[in-house]
């Protein structure tokens, strides 16, 4: 399981140290405007193939990149109902933040859980190779995260059904 | 604070306050809100320091279930059994209240200890009320007289408009809870605290617990129940309970543990909804911080800070 996730955390890394070779483009039909062209998809010429990679059906990662910016949207794993709630809340809880993170996009692409946008401006501002370590590290602590709070929940539950049937012995 | 406390604290907190100080003369009016939409009400003129008034009123029942007078079936005996000669029920209530005891401070016994019992006692005067027609039930099964209403349904009020249901037998009461939630988390939170309860119940060291079971369907025995009844966005929870866990002195903790069990869920999904948010907030921090860690020019300079304002000291140091 480990192994596959290393797989899958690597594979991830190094597309995106491909893929992140961004630089300043100026908008083609707007004079003076600098828009992060894989968002707009103005011009096809600007566009490179987006690339897909997935772990299995629920976990997939979607990079698609253009010559000034680049987006990476995530899918996390949900195999229940209380996962899937908690990564929800989340997920949400992070995309409110998403002025704090300045590379996390505040709506997640249709079909993903979250996304990132970064652009020439973040990488300009931030080391390449520091920027990559964070959303390897991000993906990671999502994981760990979810399901430390899955564990959580379901202990507390375990506590207080446990302390509420010992009141009838 | 695992378990929900019978008592209102700032019931018994005000109650305390009056007796401790007397002999000196305050008005005092008090309106306040618990949960499940029970609300109280305490006066205590100058005129008459010692009379304490305390009115409750008790979440609106559903329509299957019947108030006589206002109160739950049992309800006028139970208060009178609990609190004797101290109390008079006041007959109509305060306006908007169910229920209004006058309390004659001056008759409370002398002794602290006895005295301190008794103010607990009053300060769950909702114990009381509430669970005046569960208690009924209980202690036949206790005494094991076989009531004339074996097998039928019994709706017993806990919530505003919702009730919980009872089907008395000659050896067992069947207790079903129908799980209700508005928020979307909370039903999932809820959903898997009670399969954590189905399952406590199978380890070693609960053995003699009450059987208890959930479905997301309406078990058999709510087949005579009003359709509103039936529905429920968390499933329906089941506990069995037999003559062994109402005997002896149990039984008051039995009582205050099922007339408040959808409290004691929601009071616990919420609690974990709190942790997590901690959880969150502390994990979004950790985050913004690796990501700091990508600028080169902040860390660059909090190096150089640091590293002459070390030197310096160490400089002074030395001379001195």
């Amino acid at each position: 399981m480990a192994t596959t996730l290393r797989l899958y955390l690597t594979c991830i890394r190094n597309t995106l140290e491909a893929a992140m070779c961004l630089q300043n483009f100026p908008c083609q039909e707007v004079e003076r405007h600098n828009k992060p062209e894989v968002e707009l998809k103005t011009s096809s010429e600007l566009l490179l193939n987006p690339i897909l990679i997935c772990r299995n059906e629920s976990e997939k990662c979607l990079i698609e990149t253009s010559i000034n910016s680049l987006r990476i949207s995530l899918k996390v794993k949900q195999t229940d109902e209380l996962e899937n709630i908690l990564t929800k809340k989340f997920l949400r809880f992070l995309s409110m933040r998403a002025e704090a993170f300045q590379v996390l996009r505040r709506k997640p692409v249709q079909g993903y859980d979250i996304s990132f946008l970064i652009t020439n401006y973040h990488c300009e501002d931030m080391q390449k190779q520091k920027l990559i370590d964070f959303i390897v590290q991000f993906m990671e602590d999502i994981d760990k995260e979810i399901s430390e709070l899955k564990m959580s929940v379901n202990t507390r539950g375990r506590l207080v059904a446990t302390e509420f049937l010992k009141q009838f012995i | 604070m695992i378990l929900l406390q019978s008592h209102s604290r700032f019931l018994l907190q005000t109650l305390l306050n009056r007796v401790h100080n007397l002999e000196k003369a305050v008005e005092v009016d008090y309106n306040w809100v618990e949960f499940d939409d029970v609300r109280y009400h305490v006066q205590v003129s100058m005129k008459n320091p010692h009379l304490f008034l305390l009115s409750v009123s008790l979440p609106i029942p559903s329509a299957d279930t019947v108030f006589c007078g206002g109160l739950p079936s049992g309800a006028i005996e139970a208060i009178k059994a609990a609190y004797g000669i101290l109390v008079q029920i006041l007959d109509p209530p305060r306006d908007g209240f169910n229920l209004t005891l006058k309390l004659n401070l001056s008759k409370l016994p002398l002794d602290e200890d006895n005295r301190h019992t008794i103010l607990v006692k009053v300060a769950s005067i909702r114990e009381v009320v509430l669970g005046a027609p569960l208690r009924g039930i209980l202690k036949q099964l206790g005494s094991r007289v076989v009531a004339s209403d074996v097998n039928k349904l019994v709706a017993l009020v806990h919530r505003p408009k919702e009730s919980f249901f009872l089907v008395p037998q000659a050896e067992k009461v069947t207790v079903v809870f129908p799980m209700r939630f508005k928020d979307s988390i909370d039903i999932a939170l809820a959903t898997s605290f009670l399969q954590e309860f189905v399952e406590a119940r199978r380890t070693a060291g609960l053995n003699n617990a009450p059987p208890c079971s959930w479905s997301l369907s309406p078990p058999q025995e709510l087949k005579g129940a009003p359709s509103d009844a039936l529905s429920a966005n968390a499933g329906f929870v089941t506990f069995v309970i037999f003559t062994r866990h109402v005997e002896g002195k149990r039984v008051d903790r039995v009582i205050w543990s099922l007339s408040t069990f959808h409290a004691y869920v929601s009071y616990h999904v919420k609690c974990s909804e709190g942790f997590m948010h901690t959880r969150m907030r502390r994990r979004v921090e950790s985050l913004i911080q690796a990501l700091d860690r990508a600028k080169p020019d902040a860390i660059e300079t909090r190096r150089k800070t640091h590293s002459r304002s070390f030197k310096r000291l160490v400089g002074d140091g030395n001379a001195g």
